[in-house]
């Protein structure tokens, strides 16, 4: 059992090779890092680099006051008839010396509150976050003010200041991180070997949390700078050192605006702008890299879900008779874009629903069930495309279907019921509503009481009584849940529903009634079943055919019964071996070795070669095509080629 | 609703505790730390002994700070139980740069200046930044997306008072716009709408600049919470029951961003302050940002300390206010 369901791709949080690649692909972060060194170096060759001593003390002369810039002085010169070009480069050090002192300071508070409370947990660990909320909510540049007024400004004060305050959003970031980290499965063995508290955080914690917090610490340096040059602005500065936000301060309070004297303001102004900026696009880069979130986004399909360019079959569509098959998939295949080129999830599968037929889609995690039905009802993610084949329903053909005729088509003949049905309700909305909304949209003429009585209805036909149906999900148990969505399925009576696992993170008595639920309704209601799941017992329990899929493609089809009897394709027996027989209790059960092909490392012959016991020379250079078995169904397996002399 | 109404007592309980610790790190703040003029001028060696304790029992420095064990009497006759009484009387003191002027009429003016500027600029920041928010996260990826990202992040990376610097040169070269103050100071105005014109016009400046940088935030904020709404699970069901993307978005996604929304725009009050306090610094506009920071220049301490007070409470009301707001609009929050 646990061969099939191991889940395989863990979250990259610590850092890698990998983290590198993104963080070079991220174009931002490198000019981000190029804006960045310019100030650094600006900084510490400032003495070679500025054409004048800002630090000199010179006579002002009432003539050298607000000079327009000139070959002598390129940026003009300031209300003391000083250089500004001279100040500004200058400044460059104020700047850059209190950004990543106070983010050290930041990061040191902020870490070590962060990992304590993440750690510890307990009272410990929600006193720390109380107190962390506690200065989230007052206002920093407020108390800064306060602060370094009462305490009087000296770059080390100011510099303790930011950095005592700026630590919130580093204790927040460093805490969850741990929180995450502390659960993790090596962890958990580190400690149950006797590990101590020092040898896991120092060999585990750490290292997870480290990267993290030196990318937030570059967003801690941006912040740090903005609120010294605001400070100093204000009027808060240290008197005896030259920045930028003080050249500020001297020119709009000295007349700067008056005289037009737009050399004296600009120039610092944007040099504050690069620095934020240069620091704010590498901390994005930064943190983009370490914990990349490839959002799932389910409103849009850039380009439109099905290739238009794919190849055409040749094939007609299934006879328009109550005999024939009502879902007809032929030759199917998606493509998934990455970095590395488009992967192909689904590779040309095929078979026929019946009408009133249940019919199972087995295979591992990964194989390409999930992405099949999803390609059928047209609600692949972004960057998924049907690239190949053909889909009918009824004699429509659903991959031409397009805007108003697919949303019309939906729900009124083909609906679905998800894979964990805990977040597939809107929570903010009841149940009743989500339901009623359904019948609504479809028939439009139906009026709001009316779509309200009927929702109570199908409620009650699932076994959650009418009076529920002004609940919102969150009071519905996970098996009511699932009953609610099958309810919701069933809102406008469509020809089939697709059930995508629909009884896993269930426990088994719940499972067992949501099968017997799904059961009845086909029967009652007369619908064609696809019942999406890796687990064999629920097919057996249910199906009346089954596909077994491995790696995008189809391994056999058969009637329930022959296939659990007589299984033709190798997978198909190691599957059944790795499950439990209720009529042989103490057979012995045993995973398949190996796992699952990787979709960037499809084997080049039959996908299943690497891991089949009856594996030879032409599995790995050909792909088996469909045989037809003895026992009645088809097979991708050269062991069923009729020419024996191939077989080898 | 018990759930509920155990949220809100916590939400208003929690609320109280941070006012009250507020109240009590304002009181040791400036008793603890070195600048107080009142000890300050203690120090001065050609006062002799009696006058300063006669300096000392006028401003109740005699008393124990905390708690009076020792003396025998009530050990609650102490500096701090002085200050909240006074407190509790809205007595803040008299400041000391305008001479008899009560702290708490000046700090009272100051906060109707302020709301006058935070609350439109607020109103229209969240309004335009959630309108464009949504619009990039629908569109995420493509031109529109990119482009209200990088005003975003070039907002971001502007300081305020610079922002309010160079808008402050071009409305007045270019629009002939007042630049500092509430109201033309020495005018008689012949009706109440000379009166409102002119306010008006003071306050389109301020009121740009500070929009302007808030937008920004609240747009990136709304952004990645429509994303995140975007993946779920529900939006999904609801493009499979056939709803057009514009019902989707009405009817499922609108409602579930906000929550996160509200929740952040409450975490922000402390940058909506602290743009506050440099938009009125840049426009003298008579707020409780500009009173702070003249507080500073002429070591008015009262003021100083009376103002940060008043700031940091009403952030923790504000935010108390958007905690029941989410209680409200998500029914989820009876569970903890």
């Amino acid at each position: 059992m646990t061969a099939l369901i191991e889940v395989t791709a863990p979250p990259a949080l610590e850092p890698s090779r990998r983290t590198w690649r993104r963080f070079l692909q991220h174009r931002m972060g490198l000019v981000g890092a190029a804006m960045l060194l310019v100030a650094l170096v600006v900084a510490v060759f400032a003495p070679l680099i500025a054409p004048y001593d800002p630090y000199e003390s010179v006579r002002v002369n009432i003539l050298d006051i607000y000079q327009k810039p000139s070959a002598a002085h390129l940026l003009g010169t300031d209300d003391g008839g000083k250089d500004v070009l001279s100040s500004l480069i200058y400044g460059a050090r104020v700047s850059l010396v209190v950004g990543f002192a106070a983010a050290a300071i930041a990061l040191v508070i902020g870490g070590l509150i962060g990992i304590v409370a993440g750690y510890r947990g307990g009272w410990v660990g929600s006193l720390l976050m109380r107190i962390t909320d506690f200065f989230l909510v007052i206002p920093d540049l407020a108390l800064q003010i306060v602060l370094v007024a009462i305490i009087g400004p000296s770059l080390g004060t100011i510099i303790v200041v930011i950095g005592a305050l700026g630590w919130t959003t580093t204790a927040r970031l460093v805490r969850s991180q741990t929180l995450t980290v502390r659960e993790r499965k090596y962890v958990m063995r580190a400690r149950a070997i006797g590990a101590g508290d020092a040898h896991i955080l120092r060999r585990h914690i750490l290292p997870a949390v480290l990267p993290l917090m030196l990318a937030n610490m570059v967003l801690v340096i941006s912040l740090a700078i903005l609120s010294e040059s605001t400070l100093a602005f204000l009027g808060l500065g240290d008197p005896t050192v030259i920045s930028w936000g003080q050249m500020l301060n001297f020119a709009f309070g000295r007349g700067a605006v008056s005289a037009g004297a737009w050399w004296a303001l600009l120039p610092p102004g944007f040099a504050i702008v690069w620095v934020v900026l240069g620091t704010t696009l590498l901390g994005t880069a930064l943190e983009d890299a370490l914990n990349p979130r490839l959002k799932r986004h389910h409103l849009e399909a850039p380009g439109g879900d099905v290739a238009r360019d794919r190849p055409v079959l040749d094939i007609p569509p299934p006879a328009l008779d109550v005999a024939a098959p009502i879902l007809r998939v032929r030759e199917l295949a998606v493509e998934f874009d990455s970095p590395d080129g488009p992967l192909r999830a689904v590779d040309g599968i095929s078979f026929d629903l019946r009408r009133g037929e249940t019919l199972g889609l087995v295979g591992e995690s990964g194989c390409g069930k999930t992405t099949t039905v999803l390609g059928i009802l047209r609600l692949l993610p972004p960057g998924g495309r049907i690239v190949g084949g053909q889909v009918w329903f009824d004699g429509e053909d659903l991959l031409s279907l397009d805007g108003r005729d697919l949303r019309a088509f939906r729900w009124t003949r083909l609906s679905l019921v998800f894979q964990g049905a805990m977040n597939a309700m809107n929570p903010v909305r009841t149940i009743g509503d989500q339901i009623a909304e359904a019948i609504r949209l479809h028939a439009p003429d139906t009026s709001k009481a009316e779509a309200n009585r009927r929702a109570g209805e199908l409620l009650e036909r699932v076994g959650i009584g009418r009076r529920r149906a002004n609940e919102y999900p969150h009071t519905y148990s996970g098996g009511m849940r699932q009953r609610a969505m099958i309810a919701l399925a069933l809102a406008c009576e469509p020809d089939v529903i697709i059930a995508d696992e629909p009884t896993t993170a269930l426990d088994v008595m719940i499972q067992a009634q949501i099968l017997e639920l799904l059961g009845g309704i086909a029967r009652d209601f007369g619908m064609g079943i696809i019942l999406v799941t890796h687990d064999l017992g629920v097919v057996a329990q249910v199906c009346d055919r089954v596909v077994v899929m491995y790696g995008g493609g189809l391994a056999e089809e058969n009637e329930a019964a022959p296939l659990f009897a007589t299984p033709q394709h190798p997978y198909t027996q190691q599957l059944l071996l790795s499950f439990p027989d209720l009529a042989h209790p103490d057979r012995p059960l045993r995973g398949i070795p190996g796992s699952p092909p990787r979709l960037d490392a499809m084997p080049p012959g039959c996908r299943f070669a690497p891991r089949c016991p009856y594996v030879f020379d032409r599995c790995h250079v050909e792909r088996p095509p469909e045989y037809p078995t003895a026992v009645g169904g088809r097979a991708t397996c050269f062991l069923l080629d009729p020419d024996e002399e191939t077989r080898r | 609703m018990s759930g509920r109404g155990g949220y809100l007592l916590r939400k208003i309980g929690w609320a109280l505790v941070t006012v009250l610790v507020v109240v009590t790190f304002n009181f040791l703040l400036f008793r603890v730390l070195p600048g107080d003029p009142a000890k300050s001028g203690m120090r001065d060696p050609r006062l002799n002994p009696a006058a300063v304790e006669t300096l000392r029992a006028r401003f109740g420095l005699d008393k124990e700070v905390f708690l009076d064990l020792e003396s025998g009497g009530n050990p609650f006759d102490t500096q701090f139980t002085a200050y909240l009484g006074a407190l509790s009387r809205g007595d803040l003191g008299t400041s000391y740069a305008f001479r008899d002027q009560e702290v708490s009429t000046l700090i009272g003016q100051a906060l109707v200046n302020t709301l006058w500027l935070v609350l439109p600029s607020q109103f229209l920041a969240i309004l335009l930044g959630a309108g464009l928010g949504l619009f990039a996260a629908w569109r995420r990826g493509r031109p529109l997306d990119l482009a209200a990202l990088t005003f975003s992040l070039f907002m971001w990376s502007l300081p305020t008072f610079f922002l309010g610097i160079i808008l402050l040169v071009a409305g007045a070269n270019w629009f002939g716009l007042p630049t500092s103050g509430r109201i033309t100071i020495g005018n008689d105005f012949a009706s109440f709408w000379d009166l409102a014109w002119d306010v008006g016009r003071h306050l389109l400046l301020p009121t740009l600049t500070l929009t302007l940088v808030l937008l920004g935030e609240y747009m990136l904020i709304m952004r990645s919470s429509v994303l995140d709404v975007f993946g779920e699970d529900y939006i999904l069901t609801a493009r499979a029951k056939g709803l057009s993307t514009y019902r989707i978005i009405r009817h499922h996604a609108l409602r579930n961003a906000m929550l996160p929304m509200v929740t952040l725009i409450a975490l922000n009050l402390g940058f909506t302050v602290s743009g506050a306090i440099q938009v009125e610094a840049v426009y003298s506009w008579p707020g409780l940002g500009a009173l702070t920071v003249n507080a500073v220049a002429d070591r008015d301490y009262p003021v100083l300390q009376g103002a940060f007070l008043l700031i940091a409470v009403a952030v923790v009301i504000a935010n108390l206010a958007a905690e029941l707001i989410y209680g409200w609009l998500d029914p989820r929050v009876s569970e903890g």
